[in-house]
């Protein structure tokens, strides 16, 4: 099992918290979105996890191992931390030849993984020649180069062109298909909505929320009902009866709060209202995030620690 | 994880910079330039084999450049997390950083050696009569082994640091002032410097506490320091 896990896992810099106590369980086979505002302690428990960086306290375990024990590790996990991190005066296929010579890894699989990041033809320019989108490739491709189980990203759709974006959510959900654990950090909720099965949510470095997607959204944004009708003011008597909250926009279009298309559809049936529209209004992961996060800073509000990035 | 691949890996960084091939380059370059030069002004109470070899002085500087930039290059923008995610046996990956800068430098130390050595006796003429077979032998070796160990410590400093900048602006300073300022006084601590007591064995008549290969063996002593250092810096911080 190729799970990450991380028990109780704390990191401080100087008196700064930047991981709290941390623990939870990446499950293979779907892609997991690490979510949380800048400074929020995503990249630092990346960094735990990949055992670039010393624990505080606690423990973090891939596939039940620390990542320094593992032997040959690209072949067991592989990450993009930054893409800034390749030398510029380097080829692109130079930089991950020598990485994967370090881990026995074949030339063949290092243009295998150039042709999959869509940069076999620029693959022997220097890396300062490319853009920002390029290099994300680049450190995409270097985390694909030992075929690995586990896959970390941190904003790996940072820079990438709208063509850029389909590829990555296409292989991110590939990825997942194909049974590996595949946990990606971003602060971009719309793009994360895209490809995550499942969310954890960080917060001042502490566990905010650690549940599948659907559910995440579902239990924070209220379910709202939109419909049109012939007759607005039977429809607005018919909600009032009912203890249904409405409102009408300038278009004539109701939306009616806390309320299902099953529940709305059935009332407006058995009254003989006609509809002209009826559909679901479906919460959207930012609404969902910014409710989470406004509630958790009711309970923080007072001393604010400065955080660091 | 097995030694060789990490090294191989190493030596790949090393090869694929066009800078670390250039700074090769200039440690040859150099040494045989300022070496013609010193041969040709050769005058007074002179030592033949030094001036044989008294482009070193210069030469150092560029072999100190490649020492630190290949290892300030793990420095720049996180590229040390790549390399430690790829070997995360920190010892072991810097140990092989070190090989894949050590070796490469005595090669072409060695190779400076000959050349300085040929072009400095061709130079220097009848004055380079007196030097014997050994001596230049001594002297073209004790070039390759001094120049790699000069590299080296500016690679261990450089770990230590985590800074080229940092390096270069403690070594070239302190081998290109300190050294000539307290260069001439024979006999103090100045003979324990780096730089100083390596330099011994280019001589064809040592003066000083240190011989020709003691010399050698107290630039050593420095250079295993700052590997160390440097390999204590590596493992204990995080990167």
């Amino acid at each position: 099992m190729t799970s990450i896990d991380t028990q109780d896992l704390t990191k401080e810099y100087g008196s700064n918290r930047a991981v709290d106590h941390l623990t939870f369980r990446v499950l293979p086979g779907r892609v997991t979105g690490f979510l949380g505002p800048n400074g929020a302690g995503k990249s630092t428990t990346l960094r735990l996890v990949l055992g670039l960086d010393r624990p505080t306290s606690g423990t973090a375990t891939v596939g039940g191992r620390a990542y320094a024990t593992l032997d040959e590790p690209l072949r067991h996990v592989g990450a993009l931390l930054d893409a800034q991190a390749p030398h510029g005066s380097r080829t692109a296929r130079d930089h991950l030849r020598a990485l994967a010579a370090g881990n026995r890894i074949g030339a063949g699989r290092v243009d295998e993984v150039l042709e999959e990041a869509g940069l076999a033809s620029v693959a022997r320019r220097r890396v300062k020649t490319y853009s920002l989108g390029m290099r994300q490739r680049l450190g995409i491709a270097a985390a694909l180069l030992g075929d690995p189980p586990v896959v970390l990203l941190d904003e790996p759709s940072n820079g990438l062109d709208p063509e850029g974006i389909i590829w990555i959510r296409e292989l991110l959900r590939r990825l997942a298909r194909e049974g590996r654990t595949v946990l990606v950090s971003s602060h971009l909720m719309n793009e994360t909505a895209s490809f995550a099965d499942h969310l954890i949510v960080l917060g001042r470095g502490r566990l905010l929320a650690d549940t599948p997607m659907r559910d995440f959204i579902h239990a924070r944004v209220e379910p709202r009902v939109r419909v049109r009708t012939t007759d607005g003011p039977a429809l607005r008597g018919l909600l009032t009866r009912h203890g249904y909250e409405a409102s009408e926009d300038d278009e004539g279009r109701w939306t009616v709060h806390h309320a299902r298309v099953e529940d709305i559809g059935r009332l407006a049936s058995d009254a003989g209202l006609p509809l002209l529209e009826l559909s679901a209004e479906e919460g959207t992961l930012e609404q969902a995030y910014l409710d989470l996060t406004a509630a958790e800073a009711e309970f923080t509000s007072t001393p604010a620690q400065p955080q660091e990035a | 994880m097995a030694f060789a691949p990490v090294l191989h890996a190493e030596w790949i960084k090393i090869r694929t910079l066009r800078s670390m091939l250039w700074a090769l380059g200039a440690i040859v370059f150099a040494t045989a330039a300022f070496s013609a030069l010193a041969a040709l002004d050769g005058g007074g109470d002179f030592d033949p084999l030094f001036a044989a070899f008294f482009g070193v002085s210069f030469g150092q500087v560029a072999a100190v450049a490649f020492g630190a930039t290949a290892v300030s290059s793990e420095f720049q923008a996180g590229a040390l997390r790549v390399s430690l995610s790829a070997v995360p046996q920190r010892g072991r990956w810097f140990a092989a950083k070190a090989v894949a800068v050590g070796v490469p430098a005595l090669a072409v130390g060695l190779v400076t050696g000959v050349v300085s050595l040929a072009v400095g006796t061709a130079v220097l003429g009848e004055k380079a009569n007196g030097l014997t077979w050994t001596e230049g032998l001594r002297g073209t070796v004790g070039c390759g082994v001094y120049l790699a160990l000069m590299a080296l410590l500016a690679a261990g400093l450089t770990a230590l640091l985590r800074s080229g900048v940092a390096t270069l602006g403690i070594l070239i300073p302190f081998l290109l002032l300190v050294s000539f300022v307290v260069g001439d006084k024979s006999g103090t601590v100045a003979d324990f410097l780096p730089d100083k007591a390596g330099q011994v064995v280019l001589h064809e008549t040592p003066e000083g506490t240190l011989g020709p290969w003691s010399g050698l063996a107290v630039t050593a002593c420095w250079t295993v320091a700052a590997l160390l250092a440097g390999a204590w810096s590596i493992r204990r911080r995080d990167a």
